[in-house]
């Protein structure tokens, strides 16, 4: 996939984040690298930089030297406890003296999993540190955001974004029209992932690349998105937002969580007024904390449709 | 055991009155009356037991024979009961003791098969032997009240069989699991006692049908006996949820209902938002059965059925008293959808996660997002440049299986 063949390998490739970039390469040079945290938004570079960091570090075979673990697919206490000190304990062999752990998705780690680790990146800093990559850097306890050094990942600019598309498809001898290139960006909203998926699956059609196929393929690979389930809802047809819902459910294979964690992103971009704002937020927390709970994914979304179509109704009328 | 094809209502059959199934009472009674002849011809001389079918008469009468070691003269529907045929077959009998010096028992079985035409003057000679019996007598019919019997009845000690408990009836069936080596899940039993309306004989049947060569019987090997055409019922039971006059009225039709409780729920799911439309009340509505999915949940972690009262409270009671129940004309009740369409399959959900796994790995993602930010652009790339598809399977170690998942059109 291109999101990994372009993918850059040293710090030297990355794009934009130059701040970022040159403090990781002083670290290289010193052969020394703190505990960090890496924050922003997804497709800013964040894993990439950290793989990059290592490649810089440790050279062509890299992988010998690092661990990567995603806390949303192993949150618990015990990978830390196992995995992650087993690895952080032995002492690599040549010139640096220490092995790096990147921690993907670390805001998703569970609060004991967090307080193990921090134990853990103490008491082993002689022979691991730890790169924790984040959306949030404020769901990572303070106790261990006191011991990073903090980066702070922003949206690519769009002159960067730009050059990127151009460099792929010329690597990939593709043509691209310049609408193409801003209903790309348009989507994409900074995120240099997702830029590269469009890219891709518009390239899989074979034609010149134009604003219409990239239209056409987001379309395909998102035919009901959550907040169209909402707006349908908050315009009062209960019966169709639920068909949507049971399309994203059944179809796409999307979790209940998936769902609501989407839904609370898109309630403050609604055009709803802020009291309504907040008060969605609220029901979402609770339809969160039941689907943890084990409640029936569609019953529950379900029910916050409803309240969405109350909310719609409501506004209507001025209330 | 090597009994297969005998049939468990002979097989299990009490042979001790104590191992009839439930009604105690009446037991005691025909005990008593029995005793009694010990002392001579007691007041009455016969009893009539009556009582629905498969309630176990004809099984305690001869459970009782056997406790006494007493010799049984027993007539029932499939002989004639002329005058004629009942004189030769009870008249001496009534009157002499036993040929081995066993006491006898004169039993009338199946009473309510006795015809005015076929067995004329049937009746009246059973009632003159009952008159002057030396020996007792048993009647045996389900309907003792028929005015047939009215003059048959004064000579007669009443003994009504009533339908045995729900949960005496699961005692009987794990009894005989237990003797057959069958281990049973209490909602297996409970589903057959439940169906068996208190009808022991139909509960045995049923589960013989259902267990027999098995070592273990679960809920979902019963299930399906469930009557699958039972739309008015479950239309009638959602109108009295749907429209009810008020909160304890909407609760008993869960009561009325044979239908299973989830199946109930999810009939009612769908149904709402085409019975109540005011936004305030759907959201009222759809908040009540919310939470009862939320105890439905309790239920299942705690394993405690006692939540099982608020589950029926909120979907029920909670979703009428939530709205006006106003009726806006004649709305038809609709098929809950996620039945019918049954949902992503487990094996598709397992397949899901690994494709997923595999693609995080790859990309340096968790899971939850290669399905949500990478699959998506996958399945088009899948579905319309099979070369490019051919080069990300292989990169991705992607088995014929999972390309065929996400090529396939949703």
């Amino acid at each position: 996939m291109w999101t990994e063949k372009y993918r850059p390998r040293t710090l030297d490739e990355m794009v934009d984040q130059e701040e970022i970039v040159s403090r990781l390469k002083s670290f290289v040079k010193a052969k020394n690298v703190p505990h960090c945290i890496f924050a922003g938004p997804p497709g800013t570079g964040k894993t990439t930089a950290a793989l990059c960091l290592a490649h810089d570090l440790y050279g062509e075979n890299y992988r010998e030297y690092i661990m990567e673990l995603n806390a949303s697919d192993e949150r618990g206490i015990n990978v830390v406890r196992e995995t992650v000190k087993t690895f952080a304990r032995t002492k690599p062999m040549g010139e640096v003296t220490f092995k790096i752990l990147i921690l993907d998705e670390a805001d998703n780690m569970t609060e004991d999993a967090q307080q193990a680790l921090r134990r853990t990146m103490e008491r082993y800093s002689e022979t691991a540190r730890f790169i924790l990559i984040a959306n949030y850097s404020g769901r990572i306890i303070e106790p261990i955001q006191s011991r990073c050094a903090p980066f702070r990942f922003t949206y690519l600019s769009r002159e960067a974004v730009i050059e990127r598309i151009r460099y792929i498809c010329k690597g990939e001898n593709i043509k691209i029209l310049d609408d193409g290139i801003e209903a790309v960006l348009e989507i994409s909203e900074g995120d240099l992932r997702k830029t590269v998926n469009i890219l891709q699956t518009a390239a899989s059609l074979g034609k010149p690349i134009n604003a219409e196929i990239v239209y056409s393929v987001v379309g395909r690979a998102n035919p009901y998105d959550v907040r169209e389930m909402m707006l349908t809802a908050l315009n009062g047809d209960f019966i169709a937002a639920r068909s949507k819902l049971k399309e994203l459910t059944q179809k796409y294979g999307l979790t209940g969580m998936d769902i609501i964690k989407q839904i609370h992103d898109e309630i403050f971009r609604l055009n709803v007024p802020d009291k309504w704002k907040v008060k969605l937020a609220d029901i979402a927390g609770e339809v969160d904390y039941r689907l943890i709970q084990g409640a029936t994914d569609e019953v529950q979304l379900s029910a916050m449709l409803a309240k969405l179509v109350e909310a719609g109704y409501e506004i209507k009328r001025g209330l | 055991m090597s009994s297969g094809f005998i049939s468990w209502i002979r097989k299990y059959k009490p042979k001790s009155l104590s191992e009839v199934v439930g009604n105690e009472e009446a037991k005691r009674k025909i005990v008593e009356w029995i005793r009694s002849w010990e002392k001579g011809a007691p007041g009455k001389r016969a009893i009539f037991i009556y009582g629905p079918p498969g309630v176990g008469k004809t099984a305690a009468v001869e459970a009782l024979a056997n406790d006494l070691k007493m010799e049984v003269i027993e007539s029932d529907a499939s002989t004639y009961r002329t005058e004629e045929a009942v004189k030769r077959f009870a008249g001496r009998a009534s009157q002499y003791g036993s040929l081995f010096g066993m006491k006898r028992l004169i039993v009338f079985d199946e009473l309510d098969g006795i015809t005015g035409s076929a067995d004329h003057g049937g009746l009246r000679e059973i009632t003159e032997i009952v008159k002057n019996s030396r020996v007792p007598v048993i009647l045996i019919a389900n309907d003792a009240y028929d005015p047939r019997f009215a003059v048959l009845r004064n000579y007669c000690l009443l003994i009504e069989f009533k339908k045995p408990s729900k949960s005496e009836v699961m005692r009987y069936l794990a009894k005989i699991c237990a003797k057959e080596g069958i281990n049973a899940d209490e909602a297996a039993l409970k589903f057959i006692a439940e169906r068996s309306g208190g009808d022991v004989r139909s509960a045995v049947t049923d589960l013989q049908a259902l267990a027999q060569g098995k070592t273990r019987l679960t809920y979902e090997d019963v299930a399906w006996l469930a009557p699958r055409d039972r739309k008015e019922e479950i239309f009638n039971v959602l109108r009295m949820i749907f429209y009810a006059k008020d909160a304890s009225s909407a609760k008993t039709a869960v009561n009325m209902a044979d239908v299973d409780l989830d199946m109930l729920f999810e009939w009612i799911y769908e149904n709402i938002p085409y019975h109540i439309k005011n936004p305030h009340e759907l959201a009222n509505a759809m908040d009540m059965l919310a939470k009862s999915d939320v105890y439905r949940r309790r239920v299942k972690e705690t394993q405690d059925w006692t939540f099982l009262r608020y589950v029926i409270d909120l979907m029920t009671a909670g979703v009428a008293s939530s709205w006006s129940r106003k009726s806006a004309g004649w709305t038809p009740f609709k098929f809950p959808e996620r039945i019918k369409k049954a949902s992503i399959s487990k094996e598709e959900r397992m397949l899901l996660s690994e494709i997923s796994r595999r693609i995080g790995r790859k990309c340096h993602l968790s899971s939850s997002r290669a399905v949500r930010e990478v699959l998506p652009y996958l399945r088009v790339i899948f579905q319309s440049n099979p070369e490019m598809a051919k080069g990300i399977a292989r990169w991705l170690d992607l088995t014929d299986e999972m390309v065929a998942y996400i090529s396939r059109e949703q």
